[in-house]
């Protein structure tokens, strides 16, 4: 009894951390959050696509979550983004209403009854008197296909506009390009059993131990003592993490893997019968005799031995070698052709198409791979071609609309609409789920842009995004959680997203918004089919019928639930269904000859060279492994901010400092020809000398960027420009 | 309610709009448990991953849990922390593990390499020592140092106590919480949340020898005992509570430090700790001068309020006060419980001699006064002394016990002076109390100059502070410092209105003690401050 008064080992505060078995496989569990039933979604964020499972109450609302342990991608495993995943669902800044900015500014709530006739009268009105081609939507990859099609679908066929694009034109674009010239579609080949299955892994510009933990696990995973590879300017956490880290000069990527290529083909290290799956060998064998190791040397930032040794650890005969990038590559002014110069070492070497091989990129966001296939923007709906009348034709006739509604000629890409912004051709933009005020490159531009637009809609989760609060009308809507879909993720992999919480207020998810819209503008009728997210997915399995990416084998959601997502291709002719498949096993490509295609050319200059006055390369890429994009949401994770910087920082070399007399955690201007901005010196093991790297999440960053983009993707070359840095006086 | 005999004419449908049905379908969520659910109770679904993670047995006689970190496949993805956070079910904010970044090397690129940290339970807990009431066990089977929440006072000491910056104090509940390396589930054969969550297998649960000290148990390079041959690498001192943590497969090189090591953000203040040690000091200061110089009622009386408004400040510093009735728990090993009873002892003290000085005459009165006043020093002496050996007692730094018995007994001396000189004004009380409030600053002037004597590439604890207190803290510093000046010019006129501009002094230069100390922690990341939640 006295011990009993002395001691409390118990009570309410006792009884809070209270556990009890979770069931359904869950382990132990609080016991105030047990759940009574289970359900799964895939992550919302990147294109790794782990699968979750979400814990719910006995009304289906979810309650907390945890990895899904049999999952073919995540094997029970999640960064932390994916563990707090349901935290931005409760932000305080949730656009709860429409927001309809009046004549004195602000912004005040509407009906959706009068936010859709503005957002109607509007559009029409300015297509009436400007034509076409004068609106524009910048969408997404973060909500399901089935959204991204119905709003591809809606604008080009139904509203009759033209011109579109998404953000993935700033992640993955050049990947894209890349696939398509090469094999003939924009097709990944790998499956991530490949990380497990490699005797060498090559990852190019790629930051995998925090941009893609997950992905990292998979290397880890793999028992044949594999040597990985990291070639990146910076020693970031993967470089610390491989057995061999290439600190090269920005943009020496390209000459490098040129010389790469010369020496394998020199010593005569080619694989001659995947070759012959090839055309333009001989003018590529050709073209790299002058990019020489010794040549390359100084351009790689790296000494001809180093590249003579990799050049033999990557064509080592017997050996499976996989080449994996990212960002670094993507993010540049010859990605293109950087992504080929992979894909072309893979081909010549014959590392391709078996397990533990491949050219693959990995994709930043959870759908980036469902708007190449759906978005009907760059490519037309379901992998087709605009370009292509027979494309058109079937299209139309698949979803009953008059092929002319098709049109034939392309869409501007992202930094094309905005061109058009300035010269007066585009007048009003519709910008859903991204937030391009922030993360565009050289972003200060968009300020004078604005002024130039007639009408600027913003569809988003919140409404404090630095692009919602530059809008005229704010459309609220539904986050992930909140709706049902699907997403592809880097492997191809199709998993299904559900709704497990009720959006906030009038919230309504991108679908819902869309198919309004669709009945307001009057397209209600060429829609009809499209009620509910599941109904568009099989008009969509249907569309890619006979395609690369045909699916028409998946029957439903529950299948891809049921068998852990699957893979593309799936056609109804397949018997089983593997659940991890690779592409071109056997040696044939999607061009029309069934050849993979060796495309290159000459490396260029860096488009902002450093000079005397801004002497600093400014480097940019993700910042830790709680932070996503432009924090739109994970800012709103109390647990995911506390995990990262609150600030701008940048990381400096030691030497450099010194120089500059910059102490660590002071406060150093940064200046491009664009503009200037503050951060916090972070004296760090990580950069080379004349380097500076910034965490691309803050939205200071894209006021120094430069716009320079890849001529064949248009994508953003985000990754270096000249800077100057100094001290501001006290 | 009475049944309806009559059958209602429905109302005519009101005209549905489209916007009306998707709203309604937007807030209607699915039915999970026809849908989804898989509902059977089962082995855990990461069982197999994590079995090779744990100890197959229980920990046997001499042994206990740790956690071992293999350094080669952390790679700071913080996933260890969110799974810390949800599996546990913490409030907002809240997790008990955390990850950092050592820095180091002297190649170009450097060395970096990330960490992942949680509770060490300690073979020696600070915390548990430090612990008042006995809120912290350390378990004799497992050797899992759990906190009692409901024992808790939330008096924060044992945050004060851990070099590693364990405990964390929640406003809400007004108790600290920290890991229990998921003692429910290891019971059960169960992984803690991090070892089942870590994606490479970084962090396991092993059993260690009780008795084996941590530069043994650490097989490469030495996390902890990296300390020894580093002085600037910021990593706490693990003799003090001899952790239990095995960090392995990677070496440390000599030269590395803490990623967040140079961040100036200063220390949380502590209110009511600043009050209550300036005002319980100067009290004690004032009671003892008005014993011995001359009886003086006032002094008397107005060092009695001072105190006692001291004493009330150091009850606002618990968030369950009321618990705090079991202080005497901790007698054995912590100097808060032993604080806590020589205040008590001390506290009547005055209160008797303010009551006997306004009394009629009664026999003996004299002799009860005599006894009275002649326990107030050396009563107010202890009392003091277990203030100074609570922070002493914390190994931070600028908390040793010369710099902190200069400040707590230096301030008791410098206002036996400054009432003395109520008492007595005149030249000589005013020479009396300028030196020893001269004197006092001496130390204090000492750490600031470390601030010009090294450059930013030297680091060790005591510059850290000299560091905050020009930086941050300069305002506070300098009107410290101005304020001291001041009321020595000002006692020489009056010596009265030298009081409070004095006691402003001390309580900023109280102030700048909590601010200012390098408290030891974990390696943390660049530019995160630590969290409280």
């Amino acid at each position: 009894m006295l011990r009993k008064i002395l001691k409390q080992h118990t009570g309410p505060l006792t009884r809070d951390l209270v556990q009890e078995p979770g069931l359904f496989g869950l382990g132990k569990v609080p016991s105030r959050l047990k759940p009574a039933s289970t359900t799964t979604s895939v992550c919302g964020y990147c294109a790794t696509g782990c699968q979750l499972k979400i814990h719910l109450d006995a009304f289906g609302n979810a309650i907390n979550l945890s990895p899904q342990s049999g999952y073919p991608v995540n094997l029970g495993m999640a960064c932390p983004k994916g563990w707090q995943a349901l935290d931005p669902l409760d932000a305080a800044d949730r656009a709860t209403t429409p927001l309809l900015r009046d004549a004195t500014g602000t912004f005040q709530p509407v009906s959706w009854d009068t936010a859709l006739d503005t957002f109607v009268t509007r559009l029409k009105s300015i297509k009436e008197s400007h034509g076409h081609e004068s609106v524009a939507f910048l969408s997404t990859g973060q909500i399901p296909f089935e959204e991204m099609a119905f709003l591809g679908c809606l604008f080009k066929f139904g509203m009759g506009f033209l011109h579109c694009d998404a953000n993935t034109r700033q992640c993955m674009a050049t990947a894209v390009t890349a696939y398509k010239q090469s094999f003939g579609f924009d097709a990944p080949p790998s499956t991530y059993a490949d990380f497990e299955e490699s005797d060498v892994i090559v990852l190019v510009g790629s930051n995998l131990c925090i941009a893609h933990p997950i992905l990292w696990q998979r290397i880890m995973r793999n028992k044949r003592s594999p040597e990985i590879i990291v070639i990146d300017p910076r020693a970031t956490e993967t470089a610390q993490a491989a057995t061999r880290h290439l600190a090269i000069r920005p943009k020496g990527d390209l000459p490098l893997l040129y010389a790469l290529a010369n020496c394998i083909i020199r010593d005569r290290r080619t694989d001659g019968e995947s070759i012959a799956n090839t055309t333009g060998f001989a003018e590529f064998s050709e073209f790299v005799k002058p990019h020489t190791p010794e040549s390359v040397a100084d351009a790689a930032g790296l000494t001809p031995e180093v590249i003579e040794e990799l050049a033999a650890i990557v064509s080592q005969s017997g050996k499976r070698v996989s080449w994996w990038w990212t960002m670094g590559v993507n993010q540049s002014h010859e990605g293109v052709r950087t992504a080929q110069a992979i894909i072309n070492l893979c081909l010549i070497t014959g590392n391709i198409g078996k397990p533990g091989t491949g050219p693959s990129s990995i994709t930043g966001q959870c759908n980036a791979m469902g708007s190449r296939l759906f978005s009907n923007t760059t490519s037309l709906v379901g992998g087709h071609d605009f370009a292509d009348p027979s494309h058109r034709e079937k299209v139309a006739d698949a979803l009953g609309i008059s092929p002319d509604l098709i049109p034939a000629e392309p869409s501007f890409a992202y930094d094309e609409i905005f061109d058009a912004v300035e010269a007066g051709k585009i007048k009003a933009l519709w910008i859903v789920a991204t937030n391009p005020f922030h993360s565009w490159i050289n972003r200060s531009r968009l300020d004078t842009l604005r002024e130039k637009l007639d009408f600027l809609v913003v569809q988003d989760m919140y409404h404090s995004t630095e692009s919602a609060r530059a809008a005229d009308l704010i459309l609220p809507a539904a986050g992930w959680g909140e709706k049902d879909g699907c997403l592809i993720n880097s492997e191809r992999r199709i998993g299904t997203i559900k709704s497990v919480r009720k959006a906030p207020g009038q919230a309504l998810s991108d679908f819902r918004i869309i198919r309004l819209i669709a009945d307001r503008w009057g397209c209600g009728e060429m829609f009809s089919a499209w009620t509910h997210p599941e109904a568009v997915f099989k008009i969509l399995r249907d569309l890619t019928a006979g395609r690369p990416c045909d699916i028409t084998g998946i029957e439903n959601y529950d299948q891809l639930d049921r068998e852990g997502g699957i893979q593309w291709p799936c056609p109804a002719s397949m018997k089983t269904i593997e659940p991890e498949r690779r592409l071109f096993e056997n040696g044939k490509f999607f061009t029309p000859d069934g050849m993979a295609h060796i495309h290159f050319s000459a490396p260029s200059p860096l488009p902002e060279p450093t000079d005397p006055e801004y002497p600093f390369i400014l480097l940019t890429g993700r910042g830790t492994s709680s932070q996503w994009h432009t924090l739109s949401r994970t800012g709103k994770s109390k647990l995911l901010a506390q995990l990262a910087p609150a600030t701008p920082y940048f990381e400096i070399h030691r030497d450099d400092a010194m120089a500059l007399g910059i102490e660590s955690n002071a406060s150093v201007s940064i200046r491009s020809r664009r503009g200037e901005i503050h951060a916090t010196a972070f004296i760090a093991p990580t950069v080379q000398r004349g380097h500076v790297f910034l965490p691309m999440h803050y939205p200071e960053v894209n006021l120094l960027t430069h716009p320079s983009f890849d001529p064949h993707s248009r994508q953003p070359n985000y990754k270096a420009c000249a800077v100057a840095l100094s001290v501001p006086s006290t | 309610m009475k049944t309806a005999t009559i059958r209602r004419i429905p109302a005519p449908p009101l005209p549905v709009t489209l916007i009306d049905q998707l709203l309604a379908e937007q807030v209607t969520l699915g039915t999970p448990a026809a849908r989804f659910a898989e509902i059977h109770d089962r082995v855990p679904d990461l069982a197999d991953h994590y079995r090779q993670l744990i100890p197959l047995t229980k920990p046997g006689l001499g042994e206990q849990y740790a956690f071992e970190v293999a350094l080669d496949r952390c790679t700071g993805c913080k996933a260890c922390v969110s799974a810390c956070h949800s599996l546990n079910g913490l409030d907002e904010g809240e997790t008990w593990r955390d990850t950092g970044v050592l820095l180091g090397g002297t190649n170009a690129p450097g060395w970096q390499q990330t960490i992942t940290s949680a509770c060490h339970h300690c073979q020696d807990p600070g915390c548990m020592n430090g612990c008042p009431v006995g809120a912290y066990e350390k378990d004799n089977h497992t050797g899992i140092v759990r906190h009692l929440d409901d024992q808790c006072i939330g008096c924060s000491y044992c945050i004060l106590k851990c070099p590693y910056d364990v405990p964390k104090y929640s406003k809400k509940r007004g108790i600290v919480r920290k890991c229990d390396m998921c003692h429910q589930r290891l019971a059960e054969g169960e992984a803690p949340a991090c070892v089942q969550a870590c994606p490479t297998e970084a962090i396991r649960i092993v059993k260690i020898s009780r008795d084996q000290k941590p530069e043994t148990r650490t097989e490469a390079g030495g996390f902890f005992s990296s300390i020894i041959n580093n002085q600037q690498s910021a990593i706490p001192d693990y003799t003090v509570t001899q952790p239990t943590t095995r960090y392995v497969a990677r070496e440390i090189p000599a030269t590395a430090f803490a990623a967040d090591r140079d961040r100036l953000v200063p220390q949380p203040t502590h209110w009511p700790l600043v009050m209550m040690l300036t005002l319980t000091q100067a009290g004690i200061g004032m009671i003892v001068t008005s014993t011995y110089a001359g009886r003086s009622a006032v002094t008397l009386l107005i060092g009695t309020l001072i105190f006692l408004c001291g004493m009330a400040a150091s009850v606002l510093h618990l968030g369950q006060p009321l618990k705090a009735w079991r202080f005497f728990l901790g007698l054995r090993t912590s100097w808060l419980s032993r604080e806590i009873l020589a205040f008590s002892l001390f506290a009547p003290i005055p209160l008797v001699l303010c009551t006997l000085s306004r009394l009629p005459d009664f026999p003996f009165k004299n002799l009860c006064y005599l006894i009275t006043a002649h326990s107030a020093l050396p009563l107010g002496f202890i009392a003091i002394f277990t203030s100074v050996m609570i922070y002493h007692d914390t190994h931070r730094s600028l908390w040793r016990f010369p710099l902190t018995s200069a400040r707590f007994f230096g301030t008791a001396c410098c206002f036996v002076a400054l009432a003395y000189a109520i008492i007595h004004p005149g030249f000589e009380a005013t020479e009396c109390f300028a030196v020893v409030a001269i004197v006092k600053l001496i130390p204090e002037i000492h750490i600031l100059l470390l601030q010009r004597r090294y450059d930013v590439s030297t680091w060790f604890p005591d510059v850290h502070s000299a560091r905050l207190q020009f930086g941050p803290l300069r305002l506070l510093t300098v009107t410290r410092f101005v304020l001291a000046c001041l009321s020595i010019v000002t006692l020489a006129i009056n010596p009265w209105a030298a009081l409070p501009i004095f006691l402003a002094s001390e309580t900023l230069e109280r102030m700048i003690f909590f601010k200012s100390v390098q408290a030891p922690k974990m390696p943390g990341t660049f530019g995160v401050s630590p969290t409280h939640v």
